[in-house]
């Protein structure tokens, strides 16, 4: 056979149709030949059970008339993490949703969209036949998942009213109680569960007791609430106020340290942002030659969409050439796209070896943008056309027992005159010149220097940070480099030539598949070589998001000060600060032997969910006296978590557990109470694209259904904001109120309800720079914004309804495509320089061996927390395979209750390489038998060509336990378990903890503390 | 003229020729503008262009309130492996084929399938027995007996939303704009200019239907991957190692 079709989507399947008998052998009717003369059809027998269209729209003039049965509004998708701007079909009479799709005005939906200044009647001709192209050019869309996760709302397992656990923790069988017996009990304690007393928020909002006594670094008793969330749905901004202004705590984390963290954090070293780790894509239109290594453009990702449609176009009608690096070849290839768009098997985890030695063959044969690297600051950038810079001239100080090790020479360090503090913004970094080290200025400077500086304090070593670079690019063959990720030199220099091919117009793009235990040195890495070819900020090259518009600060209100309001302090929960700011330090340091702290810190990280369920297990630096879970499954999303869950369900070590969340998940399963919460389109939100968008853009999420959560005694329908609101006022704490919300002119104005909160933000995001036009008359019917329009004229000013009602009648305020570029280069510039060598990573001292790591890209091999390799603990003799996960294009881990979506794919086989396969005598449709050092999985094999030698790949989204897999209990009713939910195998289960870690914590990459997913060592057997 | 073009084409067993098509929509041109203007639906579906999410299979769920078993539209993936070469990812959009000349047609007893004016090929829910003749006959397993409605069912091409001035909602919302929807009898039209523009084929060309779904980019090994995939049916028997698999 010369050709073999694997058929992943239906081994199984039978033709549904198949079953039927013999063909009917007469013709009742002859088939008319030549030009074929259709008859008229009667509509309502035609069409079976279609919905009726949501309206009419002449396919010559573009006028619409409406179908006054339905609605037709723009708010947010909020299916996956992405947030697209969609349009909602609504059945207003039932309340239901009927169908979604996207919403014109928005890049995430639409490329190219319509221009902001379009009535709301134009948006819609936009996508109809009368639209450019017969509707095709403007076509706004929904994907998979967006379509189809409106089946949520209707979600027969969803809880509507608050629930409260009635025997132990996680044993599924709860009772609903009022909103106001929940509030009571969560805020005053008590013996809630006949299990003794429990703390309530009240007593634990103490803003006096130090939370650990002795150690005042670590705050007030308040930081032992500490809050998890999963992404920004466009609330965080209220939960913020609520936690740390008005409660006092400082213990907020969301989800990205077991998402895609490593990736970030890297990419956050060469920004210089370890914090909010900004990150650049490409400019996926114009440019000419991307390598996507850890990600996968249109397969999974965010934007999904947007990347899904530019690449699709680039490849197609554009100039791009692209290649896929990912031990699982997926949807972002494409085979009818020929050499377009091309795989390139990696082992899994070994990015960073492939990435150093594409630039050591840049080193070896001069590569790289000189010119562009040569530019010590901005003004020498601006001065040569760039419009970016690096520090790759800056000296380093490279002496192991120098007390500035790591860091860049400065002025000071020279004992030159300085305007302002030492090492601050005014204390210039330095360059080699003939005469020595010199400030940087505002002409070129040489890239390459190690040498020795005479300072006031002696001689001290020094290398340029490309020369550093340089140096550990070289410190390993291209042999060795090409035997850890399994591509051949040949093709690594291939790679490495088209990259350095293009000029400017080349890119190296990344996200999730960084989730190794080199995860972060390999994203440093691969973002490095952007910088080595100076492609920030140009068309065609990488660009950064243009942001959005601001709902918290704005000309009108000001939703982030009150009176009242308190600062949280103390050093996180998740020990992202320096080891060396605790009082256990100092201790330690004071008796001889400062390193090892009693766990890990990660000073260049944000916070870490990953970490945080160490610190709840093991009360490290301190314990949790009360946990929320806000939207979050950590539970399900942490590899390895497995391992800690039965401490973290025992009430002695986290005492209260409040869940807010719309559905009973792994995590909200061994909660105390449950609140429940709006789903999709009944909720509000306001968010702005993470990245892939070069204009400015906010999208508007309102609801465009009735809720369908139970009321409070007030006749509010509970749920986040409700709840929150509630028990800020019966705690008294401030900035909710009567008097909560300041305007332009000091004004107070209440915050009793969550309108009061996102209809004064709709109105910062309008008055924002140049205002918003008014809505019309016409763009408030058309969108349905009627349906609160009575609440926003009670609640606004009458000069700020209709602004408000705009953002609304829209979907959110978006600038003009025509705003991305500026000429050549991107209007919203990242400005700040590129790091080639990153001094807080290159002076830190990992806190569990007192040692360093470099502080420019490296490729090393995984490590445990005590700084011993991982092969060692688990040579491969015995671990043979190592396992990876995969994005699904469908489900992601709480899209499972979306019924149509197992219609596609019903569950997830373990992807098993042909030569592995036949090693082991593992046919697709066996059973297999996957065992790693943290468990054990057994499921279906589908054996393909698509998976890098000696790994097993698995798609996320499946395996559950929660969501209704298991039986739920509530009032002594029980809604029996879906097998269907069940379905299939979840990856995390096989995630392993760090068995070289005193309190137990699962393995994590030792600098951004980030989940090990893609890696794991493992055994497999057919069974 | 319309009708010899196809039967060309798919005697031939793919279809090739830009400059064909090009003919034969001049002449279809001066055709149109002796008479007034009656559209003739089509589709043409870029592969390059399609990344397998799905969102034409479920919006068509969504907007046509197609039965849990069952598929008017689908998306099959599939890994593709040929001598010599890297294995590559293929996504075939599916659907009916609308063919002009539509063996589901003749087989019906109580003429309740027939083409429409605008070319769509529709069953007359009013007339039809749920015999499944048709289930039977059509070569893209593209039909099915709605257990919901108890007849026949099918893409209808969104029959109910063309004659609203509206997109099929699986075009409407293709994120990577590989359907592409309009008037072949309208030279000018999208997808009249990407059958002239590009090399295009149809699926089971050797049936001689004459479809009105025509593929860019699709590899001769799948032209005849239409049987039994196109409704398709996870088992669910309660075990999740015995769940259909899928992709």
């Amino acid at each position: 056979m010369t050709n073999r079709r694997n058929i992943l989507k239906g081994v199984a399947a039978a033709g549904a149709l198949g079953t039927f008998g013999a063909g009917y052998a007469e013709t009742v009717q002859k088939l008319a030949k030549g030009k074929w003369s259709g008859k008229k059809p009667r509509d309502e027998h035609v069409v079976g059970n279609s919905i009726p269209a949501e309206f009419t729209i002449d396919p010559e003039t573009g006028d619409v008339t409406l179908n006054p049965d339905q609605a037709m509004s723009y708010t947010m998708c909020i299916g996956c993490t992405t947030m697209c701007g969609v349009r909602v079909r609504v059945d207003k009479k039932a309340n239901k949703v009927l169908r979604v799709a996207g919403n014109p005005y928005s890049p995430m939906s639409t490329d190219p969209f319509i221009p902001y200044e379009s009535s709301v009647a134009e948006s819609f001709a936009a996508m109809a036949q009368a639209g450019p192209g017969q509707g095709l050019t403007r076509r706004s869309t929904a994907c998979g998942r967006g379509n189809a996760v409106l089946e949520q709302v209707d979600n027969p397992r969803r809880v509507l009213k608050p629930l409260k656990r009635v025997g132990p923790r996680g044993s599924g069988k709860w009772e609903t109680i009022s909103f106001e017996q929940l509030v009571e009990e969560v805020v005053e304690g008590g013996d809630l569960f006949g299990e003794g007393s429990v703390a309530g928020l009240r007593e634990i909002r103490d803003l006096e007791t130090p939370a650990v006594e002795g150690a005042p670094e670590f705050g007030p008793r308040a930081n032992r609430l500490v809050w998890m969330n999963c992404v920004d749905d466009g609330r965080d901004n209220f939960v913020l106020r609520w936690l740390k202004q008005s409660f006092g705590s400082n213990n907020f984390t969301r989800h990205g340290s077991y998402c895609g963290g490593a990736y970030r954090s890297g990419s956050g070293a060469m920004f210089g942002d370890f914090k909010a780790m900004p990150h650049a894509k490409p400019d996926f239109s114009n440019a000419e030659f991307i390598i996507f290594a850890g990600t996968a453009p249109g397969n999974a990702g965010n934007p999904f969409k947007r990347i899904g449609n530019l690449v699709a176009k680039a490849r197609s009608d554009g100039n791009l050439n692209y290649v896929v690096v990912d031990p699982v070849l997926n949807n972002a290839q494409n085979g009818p796209s020929g050499e377009r768009a091309r795989w390139v098997p990696i082992k899994p985890g070994t990015d960073g070896a492939m990435a150093m030695a594409m630039i050591r063959w840049m080193f070896e044969n001069e590569r790289f943008n000189a010119t562009y690297l040569a530019n010590p600051s901005k003004a020498a950038a601006d001065a040569t056309g760039e419009t970016s810079w690096s520090n790759a001239t800056h000296l380093v100080i490279t002496d192991q027992d120098h007390p500035r090790y790591g860091h860049c020479l400065r002025g000071s360090d020279m004992g030159l005159t300085i305007e302002g503090e030492a090492y601050s913004d005014a204390d210039p970094y330095m360059v080699i010149s003939e005469t020595g080290p010199v400030a940087a200025g505002a002409s070129p400077a040489p890239l390459f220097h190690a040498g020795e500086a005479e300072t006031p304090n002696g001689a001290v070593n020094i290398k340029t940070a490309l020369t550093l670079l340089r140096e550990e690019a070289m410190s390993r063959e291209m042999s060795d480099y090409a035997e850890d990720c399994g591509i051949p030199i040949e093709k690594l220099v291939e790679l490495a030539r088209e990259f350095t091919s293009h000029g400017r117009k080349a890119a190296v793009s990344s996200h999730g598949g960084m989730m190794n235990g080199s995860g972060f040195y390999n994203a440093y890495a691969l973002m490095m070589l952007n910088t080595l070819i100076g492609n920030l900020n140009w068309k065609g090259g990488t660009m950064i998001a243009g942001g959005g518009f601001s709902e918290t600060k704005g000309p009108a209100y000001d939703l982030v000060n009150f009176p009242g309001k308190v600062k949280a302090k103390g050093l996180p929960f998740g020990r992202n600060v320096p080891y060396e700011k605790t009082t256990e330090f100092k201790t330690k340091k004071a008796a001889g032997a400062p390193y090892p702290a009693d766990a890990p810190w990660y000073p260049n990280a944000p916070g870490l969910a990953t970490e945080w369920m160490s610190s709840l297990v093991n009360g490290y630096p301190y314990g949790a006296e009360a946990l929320i879970f806000r939207n979050t499954n950590p539970i399900y999303g942490i590899p390895g978590v497995a391992h800690l869950l039965d401490k973290l369900k025992d009430p002695a070590v986290v005492p209260l557990i409040i869940s807010i969340d719309p559905f009973i998940n792994e995590s909200t399963a061994i909660s105390d109470y449950i609140v429940p919460d709006s789903v999709m389109y009944e909720t509000w939100g306001f968010t702005k694209p993470w990245g892939g968008v070069a204009t400015k853009a906010t999208c508007a999420r309102w609801p465009v259904i009735e809720p369908k959560m139970a009321q409070n005694a007030e006749g509010q329908r509970v749920g986040l904001e409700t709840f929150l609101i509630g028990v800020a006022k019966r705690m008294g704490l401030p900035g909710f109120g009567d008097e909560a919300i300041p305007d332009a002119q000091g004004k107070l104005h209440p915050l009793n309800r969550a309108e009061d909160w996102y209809l004064r933000g709709a109105v910062n995001v309008a008055m924002t720079g140049e205002p918003v036009s008014d809505a019309t008359d016409e763009d408030i019917e058309l969108s349905n914004v009627a349906r609160i329009l009575d609440d926003m004229k009670a609640t606004l000013k009458p000069e700020e309804w209709r602004k408000a009602a705009t953002i609304f009648a829209k979907g959110g305020r978006y600038e003009n495509i025509e705003r991305s570029y500026q000429g050549d280069k991107a209007t919203y510039a990242f400005n700040p320089p590129m790091l080639v060598w990153n001094e807080g990573l290159g002076s830190f001292r990992r806190a569990t061996t007192g040692t360093h790591l470099p502080g420019t890209p490296a490729w090393r091999a995984p490590e445990f927390s005590d700084g011993s390799k991982v092969h060692d603990h688990y040579p491969r003799e015995d671990w043979p395979v190592q396992v990876v996960s995969f994005k699904s294009p469908l489900q992601n881990s709480y899209s499972v209750g979306a019924k149509s979506l197992l219609r596609i794919v019903a569950s997830n086989p373990v992807n098993v390489g042909r030569d592995l396969a036949q090693a082991h005598g593992i046919k697709t449709g066996d059973m297999v038998r996957l065992t790693t050092p943290g468990g054990t999985l057994e499921s279906v094999a589908v054996v393909r060509d698509g998976v890098a030698p000696d790994t097993v790949a698995i798609e996320h989204g499946f395996g559950h336990r929660g969501f209704g897999a298991q039986d739920i209990t509530i009032d002594g009713t029980t809604m029996p378990a879906d097998p269907r939910l069940a379905a299939g195998v979840l990856l995390n289960d096989l995630g392993m903890l760090d068995p070289t870690r005193g309190k137990a914590g699962v393995w994590v990459d030792p600098v951004s503390g980030t989940a090990v997913r893609h890696g794991l060592p493992a055994r497999i057997e057919r069974i | 003229m319309d009708t010899t073009r196809r039967g060309f084409l798919g005697a031939i067993g793919q279809v090739t020729i830009g400059a064909a098509a090009s003919v034969a929509g001049a002449s279809q041109s001066a055709e149109a503008a002796e008479e007034s203007h009656v559209p003739h639906w089509g589709m043409v579906v870029d592969l390059r262009k399609c990344i397998g999410c799905q969102a034409c299979t479920v919006a068509c769920i969504m907007e046509n309130a197609v039965p849990e078993d069952a598929f008017r539209t689908h998306v099959s993936v599939y890994e593709l492996v040929k001598d010599g070469q890297d294995p590559a990812m293929v996504m075939l959009p599916r659907l009916c084929n609308h063919c002009d000349d539509p063996p589901c047609l003749p087989v019906c007893p109580v003429e309740a399938t027939f083409k429409a004016e605008n070319g769509e090929v529709l069953v007359d829910a009013s007339k039809c027995v749920g015999c499944a003749y048709c289930v039977q006959a059509c070569p893209y397993d593209a039909r099915f007996i709605n257990h919901e409605t108890q007849v026949a069912d099918k893409c209808t091409f969104c029959f109910h939303r063309t004659q609203h001035g509206l997109l099929p909602a699986c075009v409407e919302t293709c994120v990577g704009g590989a359907r592409n929807f309009g008037d072949l009898n309208d030279p000018d039209s999208e997808v009249s200019i990407m059958l002239r523009e590009n090399e295009v084929s149809v699926l089971r060309p050797e049936m001689h239907t004459n479809p009105n779904v025509y593929y860019i980019g699709l590899d001769d090994v799948l032209d005849g991957r239409v049987a039994g995939d196109s409704a398709y049916h996870p088992e669910m028997t309660g075990q999740a190692h015995a769940h259909g698999e899928g992709l």
